[in-house]
């Protein structure tokens, strides 16, 4: 038992370093504002670059023309975004529902050895170089194949996609509390409905953000394009041939020594920075807009019941 | 001579077993090697409220999982022994589960309605999602089930809002409406009101009162005052065995075991 | 670690004593002073005063442990029991003063023979005592004892009272009638006494 001039004691002792203690969390408040600051200027200056630089090449012409002769300024970009477009839109029918598939395994089945091999391989996955999932399609398709095409882009990407879908799926569903699942089990309802038809709406919002972050992610990669669609200057000309796209054209842009190329390069950047995003808040818009009626869910609020 | 007799015989056998809505005949349940629940038997009365009592990890809880086959669910968790509902053993290999578990409601300690879903369609869920598509009838058992629980006035007009915009005391009184709404024989609770202020505490109990005309309530409890209140007969549990059984008014006046005694006058747990 | 409810238990047990020594010693004080002709009346009615006001402060606390803490099993039916006893004790107090009264009312007595008094007053007396101790100590075999002893003073009195009718002292005679009746009563209670307390250790009034 603590006696009262123990007690007495102890309390002088506490209220002692409380100065202390105040300077040292504003010290570190500050150091982690600074930080904060320090990550988000690239970004900003980034963002900032691009739309500076890009918007003065943006026209009609710009957005719907093949790429006029090098150097000349003329033309536009047409086939590039049409590819972008076509080569996200294939690797998302292949990549998304596999992936989340493969999530839901995971988060639901997977609670077992052959759960977490898949689970590591599937970390492993995520972590390889682009550049090496190129070649690897480039091995396995093109050659096969025999020529550049939209499959190999295609197969490159859902590999790179594949991996974070899966990952944020999963974890989007075990963030939902196994309190609902049991719920739904008591009710007799088959394992499966729970899962898609009360799970899944619950971790919708979290598995729309991973979805979202490998779209952008393969919107932007380059190095696999090189090797599997190869590029070109007209519009999309069949499964059989080579396609352009955005990382591509800007990359080749870019490379070339003439003024009117760069400026260009810059508006091609920048609009796929805005297709990436506007797909974003479209996605969004579209699977989440229900947060008036249903989504009023969110772990922190469900200290609200105690009322 | 001999044929009546052994009829007899058998057709009263039978009617002990139909005056039990739910036997568990030696149930042993345990997660890993920890034997929650040790060789319990106890008949449940039909249109009667159990309650089960005991300090924490007595395996009160776990018994009510075995009850309607959740317990299985959990992760190395393994039971042996029968539950016989009508006198069928819920644990025979023939039988799937789910078709069991639309026999037994069960309700949760803390309140869970469906976070993505609407009043309607949370007390709807198990219909819906088990195949049932009349709308009309669908109306009508959930019109009829938010009346059950003394909440359809409340909310007859805000069906569509999120289930979660209701307070606490109310998400209970749905997530039971939303149990009763697959038409149980027998209701599970499993300490359904000790998230509960006083006043939903006592809503629900008179619910549970209405109720018991027509199911076979089973309620895990921590308040003995609750268990005197609302249950006709009370089983003590303590370390995964059943210490006492027998009508609430024995258990809580004249306990005849020295441990129930102990544990009802607050002498421990 | 006391339950909340401990200390109260004791404080009930320690105002149960209490009363049932001034019970005793208004009835052993009433019989004596009846029996020799003493005028006892006053000090018999503070006795009884005594045991009202001690009467009330138990059902004060035996309601304050029932709203608060609710209490089952043995401890329930110990409370319950304590309001049976303590009113039987009032009781004892009112009789004893009935008695005493009754030398005041008649005037004097002195020529009355005593002895169908003086006999079964030895015994009360003692089921008195046996009742108190009995309540004290829990004992089953005094309860059983009480009984017996209960039935005993019956067929006493059912013996006695009609042999009154051919007395020739009509004074005498209803006066014995009286005190009877009183003494009967008094064994009534500490018989029910003793069903109490077969009540709190075994849940059952009658032994079986």
């Amino acid at each position: 038992m603590i006696t009262t001039e123990q007690r007495a004691e102890f309390r002088k002792r506490f209220r002692y370093n409380v100065n202390q203690r105040l300077i040292t969390d504003k010290i570190v408040k500050i150091i982690v504002f600074a930080c904060v600051i320090v990550a988000i200027i690239p970004l900003g200056s980034i963002l900032f670059e691009v739309f500076k630089n890009g918007s003065a090449a943006l026209s009609i012409e710009f957005l719907t023309q093949i790429p006029g002769a090098i150097g000349t300024g003329e033309g536009g970009i047409g086939p590039a975004i049409q590819g972008t477009l076509l080569i996200i839109g294939m690797s998302s029918l292949i990549g998304v529902p596999i992936g989340v598939l493969s999530g839901i395994f995971l988060s639901e089945f997977g609670d077992n050895r052959f759960g977490k091999t898949i689970r590591f391989f599937n970390d492993v996955m995520a972590e390889f170089p682009s550049i090496v999932i190129g070649i690897f399609a480039f091995l396995l398709i093109v050659l096969v194949l025999g020529n550049f095409s939209i499959w190999a882009g295609t197969f490159a990407l859902s590999i790179i996609m594949l991996p974070i879908i899966a990952r944020t799926t999963e974890e989007s569903l075990k963030l939902v509390p196994i309190t609902y699942r049991e719920a739904g089990f008591a009710l007799g309802i088959k394992r499966w409905a729970v899962i898609t038809r009360i799970i899944i709406s619950s971790a919708k919002s979290g598995m729309i953000t991973g979805i979202m972050l490998a779209v952008a992610r393969i919107g932007g990669e380059t190095a696999p394009l090189i090797m599997t669609i190869l590029g070109s200057s007209q519009f999309f000309a069949g499964f059989n041939g080579p396609m352009d796209a955005l990382p591509l054209r800007i990359w080749r842009l870019s490379l070339l020594p003439y003024e009117s190329a760069q400026a260009q390069g810059w508006g091609a950047a920048l609009v796929l920075i805005l297709i990436v995003l506007s797909i974003n808040v479209g996605v969004r818009f579209l699977f989440l807009r229900n947060r008036g009626k249903a989504s009023f869910w969110h772990p922190r609020r469900e200290q609200k019941w105690q009322r | 001579m001999a044929a009546l007799t052994n009829m007899t015989e058998s057709t009263s056998a039978l009617s002990e077993k139909k005056k039990y809505k739910v036997i568990a005949e030696n149930i042993t349940a345990s997660y890993d090697e920890v034997v929650a629940v040790k060789n319990v038997t106890i008949k449940f009365k039909d249109k009667a409220v159990t309650a089960l009592i005991g300090p924490s990890g007595c395996g009160k809880t776990t018994l009510l999982r075995c009850l309607n086959r959740m317990h299985e669910l959990t992760k190395n968790a393994t039971v042996t022994g029968r539950v016989l509902l009508d006198g069928e053993d819920l644990y025979s290999n023939a039988q799937d589960p789910i078709i069991h578990r639309r026999k037994i409601g069960m309700v949760f300690q803390k309140p869970n309605p469906f976070p993505t879903m609407s009043i309607y369609d949370n007390v709807a869920a198990g219909l819906k999602l088990n195949g049932l598509r009349d709308k009309a009838v669908i109306d009508e058992i959930v019109r009829g089930c938010l009346q059950m629980v003394y909440l359809w006035d409340e909310v007859k007009n805000d069906l569509k809002k999120p289930g979660m915009s209701l307070s606490g005391g109310q998400q209970q009184r749905l997530c039971i409406a939303r149990a009763l709404a697959i038409q149980p024989e027998v209701l599970l609770m499993d300490e359904p009101a000790s998230s509960l202020d006083p006043i939903a505490t006592q809503k629900i109990e008179e619910m549970i009162n209405e109720l018991k005309k027509e199911y076979t309530i089973i309620i895990v409890t921590h308040n003995m005052q609750q268990a005197m209140r609302v249950s006709d007969y009370t089983g003590f549990m303590y370390l995964g065995d059943l210490i006492e059984f027998g009508e609430t008014r024995q258990i809580f006046e004249n306990p005849r075991n020295e441990l129930t005694a102990k544990y009802v006058q607050g002498q421990f747990g | 670690m006391t339950r909340l409810i401990d200390p109260h238990l004791d404080e009930l047990s320690s105002l149960m004593a209490q009363m049932g020594d001034l019970a005793a010693k208004s009835i052993n004080l009433a019989l004596d002073s009846y029996l020799v002709g003493k005028n006892a009346r006053t000090e018999v009615y503070e006795l009884s005063r005594q045991i009202s006001r001690l009467y009330d402060q138990v059902g004060n606390l035996t309601f304050e442990m029932i709203l608060k803490y609710q209490p089952v099993a043995r401890d329930f039916r110990l409370i319950r029991s304590s309001i049976e006893i303590s009113y039987a004790f009032t009781r004892f107090g009112r009789y004893a003063y009935d008695i005493i009264s009754v030398r005041d009312m008649f005037g004097d007595l002195s020529e009355c023979k005593n002895d169908i008094i003086y006999t079964i007053s030895g015994e009360i007396k003692n089921m008195i005592t046996a009742a108190i101790r009995c309540f004290a100590t829990l004992d089953l075999e005094k309860a059983k004892q009480l009984q017996t002893d209960e039935d005993l003073v019956d067929k006493y009195y059912k013996r006695h009272l009609p042999m009154l009718i051919d007395s020739k002292n009509t004074k005498c005679a209803l006066a014995d009638a009286l005190v009877l009746r009183y003494l009967e009563r008094i064994a009534d209670h500490a018989a029910f006494m003793g069903e109490s307390v077969n009540y709190i250790v075994t849940g059952n009034r009658k032994p079986n």
